[in-house]
């Protein structure tokens, strides 16, 4: 069916009222006709019957499309034009829409170009019905969304470049929390070792630390730690506390002494008006003919918590201990603990320099060892594994890293 | 429980009473050391942290509380600490830190063992 564009979608030159005027400007505007501003409107003007097909067509969108009028109007109709994804749009979703409410718009769709390529565009479309109600045709104005496309487009290439960026921090803060944390502990012969670490967030590297390695002369040395604040000023301090207490053993594993070199070193890095310090357990551990000696010494932490072969759960409290590099003179207490076979000796991290002064501590060291007590007699893997699924069931509670390490003397391993 | 900190400067006979309400920790710190940074401390003078009101303190305020402590000992002024609520009590008694710092129930009986140097 050919027919030729009707007049609907023009106005009339001399119908446009003309204002007296000197302005040569307005003068100019009103002499711009209907007829011009319809073909070289900034936008694209389409008219099609209620069928589709495409009654009228302005040059600016003829222009874009790249095609003749003569090969559009009365021989195509507007899903023509459509991507396929546009067509199954335009039946499922704009045809109903116009049928039902005689306009839709903020549409975006892609245009079919002459040449194959494709034309995002914004689409309005409204109804025009004759006298008597019924529809005559659809009106179509189409904007050119090249920029606005582009402009998403850059905008989720930005969001996909930061996604790549948080992903490479969280790996990289990762790998540097592996690297502050022993990747295997050390197998200590006839003894059974675990340890756990939970960091708080994954893109914070947290506080915690913890070791196992030899000493000579057949002894093992150990520490379990936290330092003050997160993120990487503590990560920075959580390094330098690992490697100077590695050093410190190696050249003279007194624990006190090897609590003494730490301070010294954290308190020459730290001093000022920024005080960082840590707290921390450290002990060396003798195999003997009947199990094992452990001489520790803390620096203001917890205390570490010993399950007895018979069942029965017990801190060994060192009283005197001050916290590591915030005093230039700090005090370190140590004291002797003897293992037997069956023995479980558990050293951990809760928060323990975050405290609620005021309302309901999440749980303390009173309730700490009523649930060890429940646990015992066990083996590091057992106690490891029964704190950790206390952990889980504090869940979302959990709001600072926590980090276990315990060792026991499995029952029936006596020594040679 | 206020997600901030208050920290409120008045003087006392032979030195400066800080007020911290509200939470000590990794936020506040920083505000917290400029206002003991920008005290005028003398010799023989004495810095009273009132804590009162402070409802929540974690390692970042145990830095502030060691900061005071450093800022008064370079100026040969003394800290007190008034008023430490149980938790923080405990956290410093664990950390040795109650060896360092005189701890007083009230500002009153603080006051009743005040002998200021001649």
């Amino acid at each position: 069916m050919r027919r030729e564009a009707g007049d609907d979608l023009t106005g009339r030159d001399d119908e446009v009222p003309r204002p007296g005027t000197s302005d040569p400007a307005f003068s100019a505007l009103l002499e711009d006709s209907a007829e011009d501003l319809y073909e070289h409107a900034p936008c694209g003007y389409l008219s099609t019957l209620m069928d589709g097909t495409i009654a009228k067509i302005n040059t600016t969108l003829l222009g874009w499309l790249g095609h003749h009028r003569d090969d559009l109007v009365g021989r195509r109709r507007f899903v023509d034009l459509l991507t396929v994804g546009g067509r199954i749009y335009h039946e499922t979703h704009i045809a109903p829409m116009l049928g039902m409410h005689g306009a839709i718009g903020g549409l975006a769709l892609e245009l079919r170009r002459a040449d194959g390529s494709r034309l995002p565009v914004m689409v309005t479309s409204v109804v025009k019905t004759g006298p008597d109600g019924t529809a005559q045709l659809v009106r179509t104005t189409i904007f050119d969304a090249r920029d606005r496309r582009a402009y998403e487009r850059e905008l989720l290439r930005a969001r996909q470049e930061a996604d790549r960026d948080r992903e490479r921090v969280q790996k990289l803060a990762t790998t540097l929390q592996r690297t502050l944390l022993p990747p295997r502990l050390s197998t200590v012969p006839g003894m059974d070792v675990a340890a756990y670490y939970h960091p708080a967030s994954a893109d914070e590297v947290g506080g915690d630390f913890y070791d196992l390695f030899p000493l000579a002369g057949g002894t093992w040395g150990f520490f379990l730690g936290d330092v003050s604040g997160k993120g990487a000023p503590a990560a920075a301090i959580t390094s330098l506390t690992r490697y100077t207490l590695r050093a410190a053993a190696a050249s003279d594993p007194d624990p006190i002494t090897v609590l003494r070199v730490l301070n010294t070193v954290l308190h020459h890095e730290y001093n000022g008006t920024d005080p960082r310090f840590c707290t921390v357990l450290y002990g060396v551990l003798t195999p003997t003919a009947d199990g094992c000696a452990i001489e520790m010494a803390t620096g203001g932490h917890p205390p570490a918590a010993l399950l007895r072969a018979d069942g029965g759960a017990e801190f060994v409290d060192i009283p005197g201990g001050q916290l590591v590099g915030a005093l230039p003179d700090a005090h370190f207490a140590g004291t002797r603990v003897r293992m037997s076979p069956g023995d479980t000796i558990m050293l951990y991290t809760d928060g323990l320099t975050e405290a609620r002064t005021r309302g309901r501590v999440r749980h303390n060291e009173e309730e700490l060892l009523e649930f060890l007590a429940t646990v015992g007699p066990t083996t590091a893997t057992g106690a490891v594994a029964a704190v950790t699924g206390l952990l889980r069931r504090f869940g979302e509670g959990v709001d600072d890293d926590t980090a276990l390490l315990a060792l026991s003397l499995p029952v029936g391993t006596a020594r040679p | 429980m206020t997600d901030h900190l208050t920290v409120t400067t008045r003087p006392i006979t032979g030195g400066t009473v800080l007020e911290f309400a509200g939470r000590l920790d990794a936020v506040t710190s920083p505000g917290a050391l400029r206002t003991i940074g920008g005290l005028a401390l003398h010799r023989g003078q004495r810095l009273v942290l009132d804590l009162t009101r402070l409802d929540f303190c974690d390692s970042s305020g145990i830095s502030v509380l060691i900061t005071a402590r450093s800022t008064a000992l370079a100026a040969e002024a003394a800290l007190a600490l008034v008023a430490v609520p149980r938790g923080l009590r405990g956290m410093l008694a664990r950390t040795g830190l109650d060896a360092v710092f005189p701890i007083y129930p009230t500002l009153a009986r603080l006051e009743e063992s005040w002998v200021p140097r001649p």
